[in-house]
């Protein structure tokens, strides 16, 4: 099948898009990366290098999350087909893992430059 | 003289004689009958990421784009939202809401695709422009109503797959339709490739040769 000019123009537009959106959220960030969690409508800041078992509130429950050795996984969460438990686990700036029935969302982003913070909630 | 057919003027088969208000909703029973089937394969699939589909469920729409008329046609959007809510049983949560606003937006950017592009897009360039307002859509409503900030994270992923599954679904779309019989009576010509008032596909056009002489006249539902 040959594409037709509007459907070249299209694919590059949408690539083109795709490569904007991922410049903007990948762009490098300063300092130690760090494990941000957005439940209930607060967000938690946790160093990756010190191991933790987090408990994320949501409409359904509670969100388990482990970080072990710098890496974060979902251990348990209360959503019905548990997608975000099968995700794996994830360690370097940019990835995220999230529980949208739990309205859970947690992601790895570069840390603060005034060294650190060892839980916060705001 | 016969009494104006519903939607004509829209384009399509509204304005072929015979397609009546009966064969629209059959076609759209039709087609949504479909979507529930490829929503529960869909389900069976194991998903790369948290909330992210396949999109093979869109194939109907994808198809009904040229076939039905506008209204028809988001009829057969809802159908396939709550067909899939009901398969993957989130009709009641956020997850219904994302697939509808998803599957509205990216029917609405087929059909307009389709109606502005004409000759000069195929199903390919109209299933990735659906694809990719879909995914769109629902990282914004991430971003308003459920993840804030973070969803921005979510973009790349969302928007890289939409163009990777559209344009898959749109080239099989285009494959499909040059050897459907079904869908070239659904379009109101005869032989697979054609379509009213254009000349056959290579392809239909050799193997229609033997085949139009046996063909019962008028077309039928399928």
């Amino acid at each position: 099948m040959r594409p037709r000019p509007l459907d070249l123009l299209i694919l590059a537009a949408a690539a083109g898009l795709t490569a904007l959106s991922a410049f903007a959220a990948y762009a490098p960030g300063g300092g130690e990366p760090v494990l941000v969690v957005s439940a209930g409508g607060e967000e938690y800041l946790y160093p990756l290098g010190q191991d933790r078992h987090v408990e994320a509130p949501g409409p359904l429950g509670l969100t388990e999350i482990d970080i072990v050795a710098g890496r974060v996984v979902f251990a348990h969460s209360p959503c019905p087909n548990q997608t975000c438990v099968a995700s794996g686990e994830i360690h370097r700036e940019g990835q995220w893992l999230a529980c949208l029935p739990n309205e859970v969302f947690a992601r790895i982003e570069g840390g603060t430059d005034d060294g650190g913070v060892d839980a916060a909630a705001y | 003289m016969p009494p104006p057919i519903e939607g004509a003027g829209e384009g399509g088969p509204a304005a072929v004689p015979g397609f009546g208000l009966s064969r629209r909703a059959d076609l759209t029973a039709l087609l949504g009958a479909f979507c529930f089937f490829l929503s529960a394969v869909e389900y069976m699939i194991p998903k790369p990421l948290p909330f992210m589909r396949l999109g093979i469920a869109n194939l109907p729409i994808l198809l009904a784009v040229e076939i039905l008329p506008l209204r028809w046609f988001l009829v057969l959007a809802l159908v396939k939202v709550i067909g899939m809510s009901l398969v993957s049983g989130t009709l009641f949560s956020y997850v219904a809401v994302f697939s509808l606003v998803g599957t509205m937006g990216a029917a609405l950017a087929m059909w307009g695709t389709k109606r502005a592009g004409r000759g000069a897009v195929s199903f390919l360039g109209v299933s990735v422009a659906g694809a990719v307002v879909s995914n769109a859509l629902q990282v914004l409503l991430a971003r308003y109503l459920v993840f804030g900030e973070a969803a921005r994270l979510i973009a790349p992923v969302f928007l890289g797959m939409g163009l990777v599954t559209g344009a898959l679904l749109g080239l099989f779309a285009e494959r499909f339709v040059l050897g459907s019989r079904w869908y070239a009576r659904a379009l109101g010509g005869e032989e697979p490739g054609t379509r009213p008032g254009a000349a056959a596909a290579p392809e239909a056009a050799a193997r229609g040769g033997a085949a139009s002489a046996k063909a019962p006249a008028g077309g039928d539902a399928p």
